[in-house]
C-alpha cells in the first residue's frame, strides 16, 4: 500500500498497521460516527437497506477468501447461507435456544456443509469445481425443501434476534448488530490475507503446482478455504433469518448465487475493500432502479406499453455489470486504488 | 497543499450539511389529503406473467376511482405500486418503505410474496391484503387478511366438485398432485392432507417443480405409472402450461382429468398451452369471467381497453381490479368510523385503526360482482369464501358452476401442520 510523500514507517509494528496516517484515523472515525449515528437520520426503509447491505457484506467477505484469495470459484454460495439461515432457525425456533448460540452453530455447519461439497477442490479446478458448488446449490435447497424440520415449502418463522435480555425487535437494533458483526468480518478478512494463511490462499490462486512444490498443504488450505469462506456464508444466513423473521427457500435461488459473485467481482476479487464495494454499489443500484426509477419512468412516460418502466430495471442492471467487466475488469477498489494515486500526486501526473 | 486541505475541508462541510438537510427535503411542498396504499406486485422475475395484469388493473381501477368517482369519501387514493421482483429482500424492502412512508396497509398479489413479508407485517401490526393467498398467509389469523379463498379452499372446492360430477368408477378416485414448491403449492397439499379422507379420494403421488421448469416429463412418467384418475396443479400458469404439454405428449391427457388453481386458470395458461392442448381442463376461480353481466364490468373493460388492451380476457385483470375496489371499500369504512385525521399519520395506531374499523367491519361488499361478497368473519381472515369451477371450451375459460362457499379449514388444529 502506498503512502504519501514524506510519510516514512520506522518500526515493523508501524508498517503492518491497517490505519496509518491522521487522515486514515480522522476518515475511520467519521466513518464509524456516521454508522453509529444513521438510527437517528435514516428512516426503517433506509436502516433496512442498511441491513441488508451488512448481511450481504458478510457473505461477500467469504466468498471473496474463497474466491479471490484462494481461487476456488464458487457458485452455490446462497446454498451455504441458506444452510446457516435454517440452521438458526431451526435452532431457535423448534429448540428454543438462544441467538448466540444459533448464530455460532449456524457458521460451523455451513463450514461443514462447505468442506464436505469442497472436497473435489482437490482433484477439480476452475469450471469444474463451479459445477460442483452449482450441485451443492440444488442439492442444498432440495434438502431443505423436503425436510419436515425446516418446515419444507411453506417455510419457517424465526423469532427476533435477543442477546440477554435485549431482544432486537427493530431496525435500529438490528442495524447495530449487523454492523458490528459485519465489522468483525472485514477486520478478519482484512487481517487473515496478511497471515500465513492468506499467503498460502494467495499462492494456490496464483499457482497451485507452485504453491504444492514450496510446502504449501493444497488439500488442507482449500478446504480451509471453503471451511472459512462457509462460516462467513452461514453467519450471514443467520443474520438474515432474523432480520426477515420468515424462510423459504426461495430466497436462496441460483440466481442469488450468480449476484454473489457479480459483487464481488465489480468490487474487486482479492481485496478486502472490493466486496465492500461491489455490496454498496449493487444493493443501492437494485433500490434507486426498483423504489425511484421504475416508478418515476411508470409515471413521467405514460407512451411506452405496460411493463416498459418495470423492464427498464433489470436491463440496466445487466448493463451496468457488463460495462464493469469490460471497462474496469479490476473492480471498483482498482478503480479507488487509482483515484487516490492520481490525488497524491496531483498536480503531477506521475 | 493548501489548496487541498481547503477542498477537504470543503468536501465534509458541504457533506454535513447535505446530511443535515435530508430531512428538510422530504418535508418540503404542500401536501395533499391522501389515503396512501401499498402495492406490491412481481412486474418483473418468474412470475411477471400474473404481476403485470395485476398491477395494471390495481392502477387502474385506483385511476376510475379517483378520477370518476372523487376518490374515497372526497379523498384521493395515493398508490405506490413497487415490484417485488419475487424475491425476498425486494420484498422485505418494499414492505419497509410502505410502513416507513406512512402508508396505512399494503397489498400483494400472490401468497409467496406475502409469505416473505408476513411476519414483519404481523410484528409491526401494519395490515396486509393478499389476492392469491395461501392458508399459510392467515393461519393462526393475524393481520394479514386475503381477499379470495385460498389454494387449499381451489383443491378441496376442486376435489368435491370431481367427487360429485365427474367420477363415475366405483370405489376411491385417484388423484395425483403437482405442486409449485412455495405456498401456491404447499396450500392443495395441506388441503389435500387434511380433507382427501374425508372426501373419499386416495392421493396416490404428489411431485412437485420449481416456477422455472421447462419440462415435468419425468414427475408425469412416475404419476402416470400410478394410474391416476385425476391430476390437480397448484401452480402458475407457465409451469402449469408445462406440465399440461408434457401430459398430452405422454398421452395421459385427455384421458385423465386435469383441475387447476386459480392462479393458473387465466387466458395467460390458455395462450401458453395452446387452445387445442388446454381445452377441457378444469380450474377452479374467484371471479367472474370477462363478459358476464354484472355491475362492474362494463367500467373495468372499458379501462382496460383504454388504458391496457393486452390484458382484456384475463383472469388476473378482473381479481386485481376487484381488490382495488375492496380497498376503496375498507378505506371508506375507516373513513365513516374515524375520520381523516385518525388515518392521516399512517403510523401505528392508524394502521390499528384501519384493520380494526375497515377489514373488520367489511359487511357483505358486493365488489361490484366481480367476485363474490367479501365480510370479515371473527377467526377467519379470508374476506372472500366462495368461489366458481371454470372449464376451458373453444379457448374460452368458461363457467359451469354457481358460486361455492368454501367451507374455514383449521389447519392450526392439525398436529402436522406447520412442522
Amino acid at each position: 500500500m502506498s503512502l504519501p510523500c514524506g510519510i516514512r514507517n520506522y518500526t515493523y509494528a508501524r508498517d503492518m498497521t491497517i490505519l496509518r496516517t491522521r487522515t486514515h484515523w480522522a476518515l475511520f472515525t467519521g466513518l464509524l460516527a456516521l454508522l453509529l449515528t444513521a438510527p437517528l437520520y435514516l428512516g426503517n426503509y433506509w436502516l433496512g437497506v442498511g441491513n441488508l447491505i451488512g448481511i450481504t457484506l458478510i457473505a461477500a467477505l467469504g466468498l471473496n477468501i474463497l474466491v479471490g484469495y484462494c481461487g476456488q470459484l464458487s457458485i452455490g454460495h446462497a446454498g451455504f447461507i441458506a444452510v446457516g439461515a435454517y440452521t438458526s432457525a431451526i435452532l431457535t425456533n423448534r429448540f428454543e435456544l438462544p441467538f448466540l448460540i444459533g448464530l455460532i452453530s449456524a457458521g460451523i455447519t455451513a463450514g461443514i456443509i462447505g468442506i464436505i461439497f469442497g472436497l473435489p477442490s482437490v482433484r477439480v479446478k476452475g469450471f469444474y469445481l463451479a459445477i460442483t458448488t452449482i450441485a451443492a446449490q440444488f442439492i442444498i435447497i432440495w434438502v431443505i425443501n423436503h425436510w419436515g424440520l425446516t418446515g419444507g415449502f411453506e417455510g419457517i418463522n424465526v423469532p427476533y434476534a435477543s442477546i440477554g435480555g435485549l431482544v432486537f425487535d427493530n431496525d435500529a437494533k438490528q442495524f447495530y448488530l449487523i454492523m458490528v458483526i459485519a465489522a468483525l468480518g472485514v477486520f478478519f478478512a482484512k487481517n487473515l490475507a496478511r497471515t500465513k494463511i492468506g499467503r498460502a490462499f494467495i499462492a494456490i490462486r496464483d499457482n497451485d503446482l507452485a504453491a504444492e512444490v514450496m510446502g504449501v498443504n493444497l488439500l488442507y488450505y482449500k478446504l480451509l478455504a471453503f471451511f472459512i469462506g462457509c462460516f462467513f456464508a452461514g453467519i450471514a444466513g443467520a443474520l438474515l433469518a432474523h432480520w426477515t423473521g420468515t424462510l423459504s427457500a426461495e430466497q436462496f435461488s441460483f440466481t442469488e448465487s450468480i449476484l454473489y459473485v457479480g459483487m464481488i467481482i465489480i468490487g474487486g476479487l482479492g481485496t478486502t475493500l472490493g466486496p465492500i464495494l461491489g455490496v454498496v454499489f449493487i444493493r443501492i443500484l437494485q433500490q434507486l432502479l426498483t423504489v425511484e426509477v421504475v416508478p418515476w419512468l411508470e409515471g413521467t412516460f405514460t407512451m411506452f406499453p405496460a411493463g416498459f418502466a418495470s423492464g427498464v430495471a433489470p436491463m440496466f442492471f445487466g448493463l451496468v455489470i457488463v460495462l464493469f467487466l469490460i471497462l474496469e475488469p479490476r473492480g471498483l477498489a482498482h478503480r479507488w486504488a487509482l483515484l487516490k494515486a492520481a490525488y497524491r500526486l496531483w498536480p503531477f501526473s506521475y | 497543499m493548501k489548496n487541498k486541505r481547503l477542498l477537504i475541508i470543503t468536501t465534509i462541510i458541504c457533506l454535513a450539511l447535505l446530511v443535515a438537510a435530508l430531512p428538510v427535503f422530504s418535508a418540503c411542498g404542500p401536501k395533499e389529503k391522501t389515503l396512501k396504499v401499498g402495492i406490491m406486485t412481481p412486474t418483473t422475475g418468474v412470475a411477471a406473467e400474473k404481476g403485470v395484469p395485476l398491477r395494471d388493473a390495481n392502477l387502474d381501477c385506483i385511476e376510475y376511482i379517483n378520477n370518476e368517482l372523487g376518490g374515497v369519501n372526497g379523498y384521493k387514493i395515493k398508490a405506490l405500486n413497487l415490484d417485488s421482483q419475487y424475491k425476498a429482500d425486494q420484498a422485505v424492502a418494499n414492505i419497509k418503505k410502505f410502513m416507513d412512508d406512512g402508508y396505512l396497509f399494503f397489498t400483494t398479489s400472490s401468497s409467496t410474496e406475502m409469505g416473505y413479508v408476513q411476519a414483519i407485517a404481523n410484528r409491526a401490526g401494519f395490515p396486509g391484503l393478499v389476492a392469491y393467498s395461501s392458508p399459510s398467509n392467515y393461519h393462526p389469523p393475524e393481520h394479514i387478511y386475503g381477499q379470495m379463498p385460498d389454494y387449499g379452499d381451489d383443491w378441496s372446492a376442486f376435489a368435491e366438485y370431481y367427487v360429485k360430477n365427474i367420477w363415475q368408477g366405483t370405489g376411491k378416485p385417484k388423484m395425483a398432485l403437482h405442486l409449485l414448491n412455495n405456498p401456491t403449492g404447499a396450500g392443495a397439499k395441506n388441503a389435500a392432507k387434511a380433507l382427501a379422507d374425508k372426501l373419499g379420494i386416495e392421493i396416490v403421488d404428489i411431485e412437485e417443480h420449481a416456477a422455472t421448469t421447462q419440462s415435468e416429463t419425468e414427475s408425469l412418467v412416475r404419476i402416470k405409472a400410478k394410474n391416476p384418475d385425476v391430476l390437480y396443479i397448484s401452480s402458475t400458469p407457465k409451469p402449469t402450461a408445462q406440465i399440461i404439454k408434457n401430459a398430452v405428449e405422454l398421452g395421459m391427457f385427455p384421458g385423465i382429468t386435469i383441475g387447476v388453481c386459480h392462479a393458473a386458470m387465466t387466458k395467460a395458461l390458455v395462450d401458453l398451452a395452446g387452445a387445442d392442448i388446454a381445452e377441457g381442463v378444469y380450474g377452479v376461480f374467484p371471479t367472474v369471467s370477462w363478459g358476464e353481466d354484472v355491475p362492474a364490468m362494463a367500467k373495468m373493460t372499458e379501462y382496460c381497453q383504454k388504458l391496457h388492451p393486452k390484458d382484456y380476457g384475463n383472469m388476473d385483470y378482473v381479481a386485481a381490479w376487484a381488490q382495488s375496489l375492496v380497498i376503496a371499500e375498507i378505506l371508506k369504512k375507516a373513513l365513516d368510523n374515524v375520520g381523516y385525521d385518525k388515518l392521516a399519520k399512517g403510523d401505528a395506531k392508524a394502521w390499528e385503526a384501519i384493520e380494526k374499523y375497515g377489514f373488520q367491519k367489511l359487511d357483505s361488499y358486493n365488489v361490484g360482482g366481480l367476485q363474490s361478497p367479501v365480510s370479515y368473519t371473527a377467526g377467519d381472515n379470508r374476506l372472500g369464501k366462495s368461489l366458481r369451477i371454470f372449464q376451458v371450451k373453444s379457448g374460452k375459460i368458461t363457467a359451469i358452476t354457481s358460486w361455492q362457499e368454501a367451507p374455514l379449514i383449521k389447519y392450526e388444529e392439525f398436529d402436522w401442520y406447520g412442522k
